[in-house]
């Protein structure tokens, strides 16, 4: 798997920080434990120098003890005299005594301790041991900041990498936001413009392919808006003129009579298929008005109010939609019971859960299996029919209830016909 | 009764084929090409009805419909060969009565005509309705005691409402009485116009008080 740059650049930030700090505080630690190691030796040996000289005047010992761990241990031809600390002069390192002035650094039971040694006049060693106790813990104290230090840096370093790649990339951030937005439609979103050179170029090339496409959307739009006026001109004139014309039938008896029939009734027929055409590829368009509660059952007595008579069998139910879409949907599966199974012979409303199910009914032929789901692609015609449709009413009702947020399918009726069903979100049901 | 009807469309073709309909229907039809022609004639004769198509050279049939329904109520119902919804609302907002979409059937512009010209019900005792008095038989709304103008089809609208006495009248049964739709219940149609109503007899139109929406169903008159 691969790490994401923003993972990277932390990463990144933090490792370097590290290095780096890890580098100071090793430098660090070497120059001032050095520092304060040499200037606790130089205290030592000048305090040992001192007392050296006092044990020459004075036999006492104990009085020049300086800490709690220190030892004072006095070498000479007539025997060792010691003060404070018990230490076996065997232990003490032979250089030491031999070769004095001398300085070095021992352990004694598990103590640090620093040892001064001095020739006394009379031909004896004068050796004083110091504890470094504290020097110790000073250098265990320094320690520990540094590694925190450098921990500390470290992190500081990754959150520093963190926010730097979060800011560096916010434009990138941007920018996908922004190409959502269009992939989702909406043809007006643009980056902001960009102060930063490196940055500028990418939002202004974003921003003019993104009002290209706009611009080629509405281009589109008008195209079809234009389409749409321009054959919706020429057929108002043919249908009123056939109207006219049709009046006057009994006029034209004969070839030209039958010409005439069938002139006006194509002319018809062609002016329903442009206006379902005109809507089915306006049907994918956006200006929908905001979705309004409708009483479905009210919709449907109103639709059948106007048809042929057919039995009802309604709940009161309440969806959320577009009631001109529920017009269409209802009149286009009514239109097309009349047209291929001799017309509708229930229409029902009944809520299933969450969900409500609008029914239409017919006792015709069926459709068979293979012809679900192609009745309600454009222009299918499932045989049969009346040659009068358009050959999109069924694909207008499946754009048509998808808009509603719904489905629609059909299937068998017992013992014959078949049950178109158009399943949509139940608002609120009372009865 | 005959009736005048002017239809204003920059086609010739449709003008006369629409003419031609019109006339089989029972509406003889005068024909104007232009909004200018339009607007000139208007001031001069007296029309019962006017049809005007939105896409016209010139003074374009938005215009045509404002200069009209600033000078007074005569029923305008636009005639438009864009379906799209802003063009439509555009149409009923400049104060058309109604629209109809090309291709039209002249049988079908003939109902709506007819629907538009309808008379008033039989006398009915003017109504009361908090500082709105209506009086059917002149015609006239006053609010507070001063004259409302509503177009005939605003005034049949608050009629409608106001003669179920504060019960629910269906959008459906609105686009029916008030402008004779079979069905298709035309949102946009009723919404605009019930805008319009409560633009001019509403203190606050966002606020109504009269005309009350109950969501699902139509309006009802505050009892």
């Amino acid at each position: 798997m691969r790490l994401t740059l923003r993972c990277r650049v932390t990463l990144s930030f933090g490792f370097g920080l590290l290095v780096v700090t890890s580098v100071l505080a090793f430098a660090t630690w070497n120059l001032a434990s050095g520092s304060m190691l040499r200037q606790r030796e130089a205290s030592a040996t000048r305090q040992a120098e001192v007392n050296a000289r006092l044990v020459e005047r004075s036999p006492g010992l104990d009085a020049l003890l300086t800490g709690p761990d220190g030892a004072i241990l006095v070498l000479g031809p007539a025997g060792p005299r010691t003060a404070g600390r018990k230490i076996d002069p065997a232990r003490l390192p032979t250089g030491l005594v031999e070769h004095s002035p001398a300085t070095a650094r021992i352990t004694v039971d598990g103590l640090p301790m620093l040892v001064v040694s001095r020739p006394l006049a009379d031909g004896a060693v004068y050796v004083e041991l110091f504890g470094l106790q504290q020097l110790e813990r000073t250098f265990a104290f320094l320690a520990a900041v540094l590694v925190a230090g450098t921990i500390g840096s470290a992190l500081l370093g990754a959150v520093l990498g963190s926010w730097a790649s979060k800011r560096a990339l916010k434009p990138l951030t941007e920018l996908n936001c922004a190409a959502g937005r269009i992939a989702g439609g909406d043809l007006h979103a643009r980056l902001p413009v960009q102060a930063d050179p490196d940055l500028a170029a990418l939002a202004a090339k974003f921003n003019s392919t993104a009002q290209a496409l706009e611009r080629r959307a509405l281009r589109d739009a008008r195209f079809a808006s234009d389409v749409s006026h321009e054959l919706r001109s020429p057929l108002t004139t043919m249908v009123n003129a056939g109207a006219v014309l049709r009046r006057r039938r009994e006029d034209l008896p004969g070839t030209a009579g039958t010409a005439l029939e069938l002139l006006t009734s194509e002319v018809d027929r062609f002016a329903r298929m442009v206006v379902d055409l005109l809507e089915i590829s306006r049907a994918d368009q956006t200006d929908d008005p905001v979705p309004e509660e409708i009483a479905l059952d009210a919709v449907v007595r109103n639709v059948v109010a106007t048809r042929a008579p057919v039995r009802l069998e309604l709940q009161s139910v309440v969806v959320l939609g577009d009631r001109r879409r529920l017009d269409r949907v209802l009149t286009n599966l009514l239109d097309n019971a009349e047209r291929h199974a001799g017309g509708a012979v229930l229409v029902s409303v009944r809520v299933t859960g969450s969900r409500v199910r609008l029914e239409v009914e017919d006792a015709g032929p069926g459709v068979p299996g293979r012809m679900r789901e192609e009745i309600f692609e454009r222009f299918a015609r499932g045989g049969g029919g009346d040659g009068t449709g358009s050959g999109l009413g069924l694909a207008l009702v499946r754009e048509h209830v998808h808009r509603l947020g719904g489905r629609v399918w059909v299937e068998d009726r017992f013992p014959h016909g078949s049950r178109f069903v158009v399943e949509m979100v139940l608002r609120s049901s009372h009865g | 009764m005959c009736v005048r009807v002017l239809l204003v469309e920059d086609d010739e073709r449709i003008r006369q084929a629409l003419s031609l309909a019109l006339s089989d229907e029972g509406f003889p039809v005068d024909e104007a090409g232009s909004g200018e022609e339009a607007l000139h004639r208007l001031e001069t004769e007296s029309f019962d009805v006017v049809l005007v198509d939105l896409t016209l050279p010139g003074v374009d049939g938005l215009e045509v419909v404002r200069t009209l329904r600033s000078r007074g109520d005569l029923p305008i119902i636009v005639v438009s060969a864009r379906a799209d919804a802003c063009d439509t609302i555009a149409g009923l907002e400049a104060g058309a009565d109604d629209y109809v979409t090309k291709p039209l059937m002249a049988s079908v512009l003939a109902a709506r005509i007819r629907a538009l010209l309808r008379r008033r019900g039989p006398g009915r005792e003017a109504v009361r309705i908090g500082e709105l008095e209506i009086r059917p038989q002149e015609g006239l709304v006053h609010r507070a005691g001063e004259r409302v103008h509503l177009t005939r089809t605003e005034f049949r609208l608050l009629l409608e409402l106001a003669g179920a006495g504060g019960r629910i009248v269906t959008r459906e049964q609105l686009l029916q009485k008030v402008w004779g739709y079979d069905y298709f219940g035309d949102t946009r149609l009723l919404d605009v116009h019930i805008r319009r109503l409560r633009r001019k007899i509403e203190a606050n139109p966002d606020d109504p008080e009269v005309v009350l929406t109950v969501r699902g169903t139509g309006y009802r008159i505050r009892s």
